[in-house]
């Protein structure tokens, strides 16, 4: 049970960054940011 | 023959080479961060000046420079989402006789806008598919006359409220069929689990099955064979039930979601999916493979009921938003149904019913006593009043004759007139007034840009709480903790919905502008409501503003000898000679004085002799030659400066000024010969207004060309204790900018002529009694009538939709602040009390709901000068 709280723990703790990673951190791809050519 | 609806080029050729805004229904939205997506999406589109997406509106607004309508079609596509489209069925004379009907359905594919073309002999129409805004219904007629066919009746272009009543009905249509299934399994779902929630591991904490309970016994009653059922075989039959709802009911938002999470991006519908398919799962698999969870020691619980219960009460929301969104435009709706449908045109000298569309520029169409005038244009036989309230806001009707125009949509009340029909379709001024009013709709003020930075940054957050929380849930929880840690997964992700963040602005917007349109006040959009909500220093200018602008001659003083020695006695009148003398050089002046002394002349029956050399000296007076006498005419700083010695008139001047009266004096030959006296009477309404301003704690000040005394005196009498006089268009750009650089922001009133560098300058800028040219453009906000009070009505307004919004946006941010730690479990370590997802489902809607009905409120506005 000890393990798979650490598991879970871990899991969430990488899922958490990755979400705020995708969707918060990576800079858009400059077409989609508004900016015309 | 029938062909088969080919799709056809969208754009045959750039359109039309300069820019052009066009308006377009998108499908696909359901939450603010959609708008955003596709608002970039159309902005990166080369060709593409400026995009603004509304999700209140469902509506796109682009600026196209060089950008072909295929192009922003792809463009939305590409974000995801489809352009709405629609169709229209154009009536073809004589196309029963014809052979072939592909070269007519070809020659319509290629109208810019036009999707597909069916032609249908036997009922002799077209039944066109199109995308609206893009479609000029004049290309398509002349497509229709290229192909060697003959229109029966000419394509107006159809209702674009009408229109959207059939979207918004087909929607709420489609939703009701949606709910319908979500809310029939939910109900039956609960039913059936009541027997597994008997024995459910959940217990007391959870609020719903708090309140379902006590029902269990009653249910054991009623359904005894129920709770005979084999567990297993309840569990497979509410997974049987479970699926159509995630499929069907709950379609749009699984791809929503997924859309959304390509593009980096997450929503509301990235909540509800991930919330509803985590709940799915869980029951799935405990449903089919109970040992994962049996054998860890946890229950094979299952969560069927509150899926669909969350689907079905997240489509109520969206249902009773859109109902509420229909009533938006109600407004608009109001608005068109002005015009009248049909015109009595004279067509080869007889008198013929024709539909109002189809009245071209140049016809002579009959008005008779009770009706609305068809279209834009000018009087040429009979006389009558013209109840023009619907333009102006003002009831009593204004005389009209021969020469005088008349705008279309507005009431003749007393007599038979003919009126040469000057603009008609999408030229006259109730046109321009709906397309004003539809693009301020749309258009997007300055606090949405917040709302919309917070939801793209929020929904991530929310995603990372839940997580953490299902983490901490499982980690130090209450035994099942995997089954707690769910549950809080769920309706953590579930309550916190920011769609009523989304809606908090556009419905607002939406709402305010359109009664604002009602009232006579027309808002140039959602920032000139902003600006104007928070204003300082209302600066009004004195002629056409304070003053009805129509200044009369009210005293003449004559120098008789200088009359004598020059017009040698003829004609006898002095004050005549005078009148005659000014009014020949200012009959070449556009000064609205100088239109009050040849009004004067001419009422008097004078013969006004040739001037030349006119040379006008703005804001200040005008010299012409007549006769080979130098003749000046203007303010008596104006002569002073020519050097005239204008010594005997002191004392008169003085005294017209402290009258209120201006002061003009004419000199001849550098000799002063006379003295006018002219007074613009101040508006009825103008004491109102500057009280109502002063109550609302603004400070009022009067800017004018005219001199000082005559400003003192008109301002004394209206209530206002600062005046700007003796200004020039420069000045009172000046005096706003002095008025700014003290930090104040400033409102400026004027008829938007002379005003217009001022009313550009200003924060905010009113055109005041100006229902349709420039000054429409050229202001920020527009108000239909002349009478002061309406400025007043304006910002009443604009401060009662900005606490619209702050309202709405307080209200979807506290929501979340407090709905989000409780659905996260924060109050069970407290009070024991846990949110099941459906509660925070249920919570989430409302919200949503909530806001848009804060925002209808405003339909109920009413001035409270009352005109």
């Amino acid at each position: 049970m000890t393990i798979s709280k650490a598991v879970v723990t871990v899991a969430g703790l990488v899922a958490v960054a990755w979400v705020l990673w995708y969707f918060l951190a990576t800079p858009r791809p400059a077409r989609s940011r508004g900016e015309r050519p | 023959m029938t062909a088969a609806p080919a799709a056809g080029p969208v754009d045959a050729a750039p359109a039309g080479g300069g820019r052009r805004r066009v308006t377009f229904p998108v499908t696909g939205m359901s939450c603010a961060a959609c708008a955003s997506r596709i608002q970039r999406q159309l902005r990166a589109t080369p060709g593409v000046r400026e995009a603004s997406v509304n999700f209140g509106t469902t509506k796109a607004t682009v600026e196209l420079d060089g950008a072909r309508p295929r192009d922003v079609m792809q463009a939305v596509r590409e974000a995801g989402y489809d352009v709405g489209t629609d169709t229209l069925t154009v009536a073809v004379a004589d196309l029963r006789s014809a052979l072939d009907t592909s070269r007519l359905e070809h020659a319509i594919r290629e109208v810019r806008g036009v999707l597909a073309a069916v032609a249908n002999p036997a009922a002799e129409s077209v039944r066109v598919t199109y995308v609206p805004g893009f479609l000029d219904p004049r290309d398509l007629e002349e497509a229709v006359a290229a192909a060697g066919y003959v229109l029966a009746v000419p394509v107006a272009e159809s209702d674009p409220v009408e229109r959207e009543r059939l979207v918004r009905e087909r929607e709420v249509r489609d939703l009701t069929r949606k709910l319908v299934l979500a809310a029939l399994v939910a109900v039956g779902a609960m039913v059936a689990s009541m027997p597994l929630m008997a024995a459910a591991s959940v217990g007391p904490a959870d609020l719903l099955a708090r309140v379902l309970m006590p029902l269990d016994g009653a249910l054991r009653r009623a359904l005894p064979w129920l709770y005979a059922a084999d567990p297993q075989s309840l569990k497979l039959a509410l997974f049987v039930a479970t699926v159509p709802v995630m499929a069907w009911s709950g379609r749009g938002f699984y791809v929503s979601a997924w859309r959304g999470f390509q593009h980096r991006s997450a929503d509301m519908n990235t909540l509800i999916g991930v919330g509803t398919a985590a709940a799915m799962l869980y029951s799935t698999v405990a449903t089919f493979a109970p040992g994962v969870f049996t054998g860890a020691g946890l229950p094979a619980d299952v969560y069927y009921e509150a899926v669909s219960a969350i689907i079905a009460l997240i489509l109520l929301g969206r249902l009773l938003e859109s109902r509420a969104k229909g009533r938006t435009s109600e407004a608009m709706r109001r608005l068109l149904g002005l015009a009248p449908r049909t015109a009595r045109a004279l067509r080869d000298g007889a008198e013929v019913e024709i539909a109002a569309a189809a009245v071209v520029v140049g016809d002579i169409v009959l008005v008779r006593p009770g009706e609305k005038i068809p279209v834009d244009g000018v009087v040429r036989g009979g006389r009558t009043a013209v109840d023009e309230s619907m333009l102006t806001g003002e009831p009593v009707p204004v005389a009209k004759g021969p020469g005088d125009e008349v705008v279309g949509a507005t009431l003749n009340t007393t007599g038979a007139i003919t009126v040469e029909a000057t603009r008609v379709g999408r030229d006259t001024a109730l046109a321009q007034i709906v397309r004003l009013v539809e693009a301020a709709q749309g258009s997007r003020a300055p606090v949405q840009g917040l709302a919309d930075r917070i939801a793209g940054v929020f929904v991530p957050l929310v995603i990372a709480v839940a997580i953490a929380a299902f983490v901490v849930w499982f980690d130090v929880g209450p035994s099942p903790a995997f089954v707690y840690a769910t549950v809080v997964l769920v309706s953590v992700l579930i309550i916190a919905c920011p769609c009523a963040m989304g809606l908090a602005t556009p419905t607002a917007i939406m709402v305010g502008t359109g009664r604002g349109a009602e009232q006579g006040v027309l808002a140039k959009g959602g920032s000139a409501l902003e600006a104007a909500s928070a204003i300082d220093v209302m600066v009004l200018d004195k002629t056409g503003t304070v003053t009805e602008g129509r200044p009369a001659v009210t005293d003449v003083l004559v120098a008789l000898e200088v009359v004598d020695r020059m017009a040698a006695g003829t004609p006898a009148d002095g004050e005549a000679a005078v009148l005659q003398l000014a009014a020949a050089v200012e009959r070449l002046s556009e000064h609205p004085l100088a239109a009050a002394i040849v009004g004067a002349a001419a009422e008097r029956g004078l013969v006004l002799p040739e001037a030349t050399g006119f040379r006008a000296h703005e804001g200040r007076g005008a010299t012409a030659t007549i006769g080979g006498h130098a003749v000046a005419v203007g303010s008596a700083t104006f002569l002073i400066d020519l050097g005239v010695d204008v010594g005997p008139f002191t004392d008169a001047v003085d005294g017209l000024a402290a009258q209120a009266r201006t002061p003009v004096l004419v000199a001849v030959d550098g000799v002063p010969a006379g003295l006018i006296g002219l007074a613009d009477p101040i508006k009825a309404s103008a004491v109102a207004a500057v009280r109502a301003f002063k109550a609302m704690g603004l400070e009022v000040v009067m800017v004018t060309g005219d001199i000082r005394k005559v400003a003192i005196a008109v301002a004394g009498e209206v209530g206002i204790d600062e005046v700007e006089s003796g200004m020039l268009p420069a000045g009172k750009v000046a005096v706003v900018k002095r008025l700014q650089a003290a930090g104040k922001r400033v409102a400026m009133v004027g008829d938007g002529i002379n005003d217009a560098p001022a009313l550009a300058t200003a924060d905010v800028g009113l055109a005041i009694g100006t229902g349709t040219d420039v000054a429409v453009e050229a202001a920020d906000i527009a108000l239909m009538s002349g009478d002061l009070t309406t400025a007043v009505t304006a910002l009443e307004l604009a401060r009662r939709t900005m606490r619209t919004i702050r309202q709405n946006l307080f209200w979807a941010f506290a929501y979340n602040v407090v709905g989000i730690p409780i659905a996260a479990g924060l109050l069970y370590p407290l009070a024991g009390v846990l949110l099941s997802p459906v509660f925070a489902s249920a919570a989430m809607a409302f919200s949503s709901v909530f806001v848009v009905t804060n925002s209808l409120r405003l339909r109920r506005f009413r001035p409270s000068v009352a005109r």
